[in-house]
């Protein structure tokens, strides 16, 4: 047997540790401590919706496994998330027997709050023990608590740990060796839990804080001072309009010098490939298929890196949950829940985690809405869209002082995916005739400094996630579509370029017949196909196409100048337009089918889609048109 | 349901002020959802006993609500907070 083996059959039959607790109290960066893997980690309650396995060696060489949760605050489950947790924990799971140990994280600047967790968990009788997480904090605010009576009084390991230092994790490994070896213990049935009421264990839970720990009340003033100013009433509203704004001017102004150099590079390896190799399939497949469909991709990087930038900290320092009560009236007005702010915030980067995200959701109803509403928030895959199509029609120019033109237009263009998702989700509550209030219930976390090495990970992940979709999906569809673009061949006497008598070119002649009331000519229908697949690849397409239709010398493997001189202002318009609804991704829908446990919601919801993304350009196209563009 | 006089439910109070959380109740007449929702609250820490205060009321119509409960702070829509009675301080 090879060590791998050796090692891999270990860990098979390594005790299962559970890590359990409130949300947003430190699971998941223990986990990552523990394992070195990079879940994702921010500052606000929800951010795990899945249970995720993992495997560490203790330092005493004792393997374990590891099992992160999603948060609850007690394991009457009322959310779909909170179901997977009581799930594990109870032993329901079909695959997996109960855990070995659970380790109870709690956050220690709030252990009235979370202790009773603990407590009700100490019912089910499985060896446990107790992770004061964030300790530094609490010291900092003068929180004390002695972690030995702790222990005493719970009768149970209590370890103190800091999951975000390195190092932070030590005190529970050199607890699980002291537990070492670890026994399996069979449960008690969940209803154990409920045998003692809340109030009372709200009270056990006072008592023992009245014994162990001093100066408990001590609140955080900073976060109380912040939100003081961030949640006025008419100040709050003002500073999240101005942040968002500058967000989108940063995408457009900070990413011209990064974006000048990778098309700079790109055109030079183009223009290099051009000069030295000879006339003839490779050469176009290498300059117009790869270079100019993957290279048109490509120089989207910086600005799709820009705003997962700022996404990233607001979401690490605390801010998102505050931005999801300054918009609470909003989303109440048309019948969502608050929870869905997340999810709807999530799809911002891209529909599927949205999508997963509306599992802390409770009312099924509301959660339908919400995955049915999600991808119309402006995921990351469509910027490159917008971006090339604003660059290449509107003008780079100032306007109102500082403003860039552009800027504002990428804002209105994701303000208007925003209002039409409120607008269906109003439509889709009021045909429902459902009356219920819909609960807000959500945290507002402690604000805190940003990590630094939490952002870095994140933005290389962003990085990676969207590399490789350009080496393995894009590239694949943009050699692909060179074929079906470059044969056959034109025949003798052609008045067009060779594409137009390709399979592309006929497919999208085609298409044309039902996209030309649109304003979209046979290129851009070319290009509608593959962005089903993926929707930045409509932008690679474009490249291709428009690469493959140039004559002669003038070859460009830059897009922009191309479409401003190919296509009328009503047309750009037009597509705009159909992108803020544009019909689904294939994943996307395959995610809706699966959440929803049904496949005629993912035929609703592209139905509804590609009704509204038609009708909004017909009528962006037309009313243009009328304007004179 | 009728309360003692100085009693008032938690979405009633003003803005900075504090409390007692004195009782969780569901609304009547609502069915299974209201105790579901009472049971939530507690489970946030809005047990009797427990003081909270009010931090912060959007805007507009004094919606949603900013509270702290312990030493978590919490966002309520208004329904959600009528459900728990509260001694004023």
């Amino acid at each position: 047997m090879g060590v791998t083996e050796k090692v891999a059959q270990a860990i098979s039959h390594a005790p299962m540790i559970a890590l359990l607790g409130n949300p947003n109290c430190g699971k998941t960066a223990l986990f990552n401590r523990l394992t070195g893997s990079r879940q994702k980690v921010a500052n606000y309650a929800g951010v795990t919706i899945e249970r995720k396995e993992g495997h560490f060696m203790s330092p005493a060489g004792h393997p374990y496994r590891v099992l992160d949760l999603p948060g609850a605050y007690s394991l009457t489950a009322h959310t779909p998330d909170e179901a997977i947790t009581r799930d594990v924990v109870g032993g329901l799971r079909a695959n997996d027997g109960s855990p070995d140990v659970v380790v109870c994280v709690v956050d220690a600047t709030n252990l009235r709050l979370n202790l009773r967790l603990v407590l009700e968990i100490q019912r089910l009788g499985l060896p446990m023990i107790l992770c004061l997480n964030m300790v530094d904090v609490a010291k900092k605010r003068g929180i004390e608590i002695d972690a030995d009576k702790l222990a005493q009084e719970l009768r149970m390991t209590v370890v103190e740990t800091v999951a975000v230092q390195s190092g932070g994790e030590k005190g529970l490994l050199r607890a699980l060796d002291e537990m070492w070896p670890v026994v399996p213990v069979k449960p008690q049935p969940l209803a154990a839990i409920d045998a003692v009421s809340v109030e009372d264990t709200q009270r056990e839970v006072r008592r023992i804080l009245s014994l162990v720990a001093k100066n408990v009340h001590n609140t955080d003033d900073r976060s109380e001072k912040i939100d003081n100013v961030v949640l006025h009433p008419v100040a709050g509203p003002v500073i999240l309009a101005v942040l968002m704004f500058l967000i989108f001017q940063a995408v457009f102004t900070w990413a011209a010098v990064p974006m000048d150099m990778i098309s700079g590079g790109v055109e030079h390896l183009g223009a290099l490939l051009s000069e030295h190799m000879a006339d003839g399939v490779l050469r176009s497949l290498l300059v117009e298929g790869i270079i100019g469909g993957v290279g048109s991709v490509l120089v989207f990087l910086p600005q799709i890196l820009i705003l997962f930038f700022f996404i990233l900290i607001l979401e690490d320092c605390g801010y998102l949950p505050r931005a999801a009560f300054l918009l609470d009236r909003l989303m109440g007005g048309v019948g969502l829940s608050g929870r869905a702010f997340i999810p709807l915030l999530s799809s911002f980067a891209c529909a599927i985690p949205g999508v997963m995200a509306a599992r802390t959701i409770q009312n099924p109803r509301d959660r339908l809405v919400t995955i049915m509403i999600a991808p119309l928030m402006t995921c990351s895959a469509r910027l490159p869209v917008y971006a090339l199509v604003i660059a290449a029609f509107i003008p780079e120019r100032e306007v109102w002082g500082a403003v860039s033109l552009q800027g504002l237009i990428l804002f209105c263009l994701y303000f208007a995916g925003i209002i039409s998702a409120m607008g269906v989700a109003w439509f889709m509550k009021r045909s429902a005739g459902s009356k219920a209030k819909q609960a807000l219930m959500m945290e507002l976390p402690s604000y805190h400094w940003p990590n630094l090495r939490n952002l870095a990970i994140g933005l290389w992940e962003r990085a990676k996630i969207f590399l490789m979709r350009v080496g393995t999906v894009i590239l694949t569809l943009m050699v692909l579509l060179w074929a079906l673009s470059s044969f056959p061949g034109a025949p003798a006497g052609a008045t067009h370029p060779p594409i137009y008598y390709s399979i592309a070119g006929m497919l999208g002649r085609a298409l044309e017949v039902i996209f030309a009331p649109i304003g979209f000519g046979w290129e851009i229908c070319i290009a509608l196909v593959p962005g089903m697949a993926a929707r930045e690849v409509a932008v690679g397409a474009l490249g291709t196409v428009y690469a493959l239709s140039q004559k002669g010398d003038d070859l460009a493997t830059s897009l922009t100048p191309v479409l401003a001189s190919s296509w009328s202002l009503a047309t750009a318009l037009s597509l705009l337009a159909w992108y803020v609804f544009a019909p689904q991704c294939l994943s996307t829908l395959s995610v809706v089918r699966r959440e929803t446990g049904h496949a005629r919601y993912a035929f609703y919801m592209a139905g509804y889609m590609f009704a509204l993304a038609y009708s909004a350009s017909f009528i962006t196209y037309h009313v243009a048109r009328a304007l004179g563009a | 349901m009728t309360l003692a006089p100085s009693l008032i439910n938690l979405d009633a109070l003003a803005a900075g002020k504090s409390g007692t959380v004195v009782h969780v109740a569901p609304t009547n007449g609502d069915g299974g959802e209201g105790a579901d929702l009472a049971r939530r609250l507690m489970e946030l820490g809005f047990v009797p006993g427990e003081k909270i205060r009010m931090l912060k009321r959007g805007m507009p119509g004094g919606e949603p609500l900013a509270i702290k409960v312990g030493n978590a702070t919490f966002a309520l829509r208004r329904y959600e907070a009528a459900l728990v009675a509260i001694q004023p301080e």
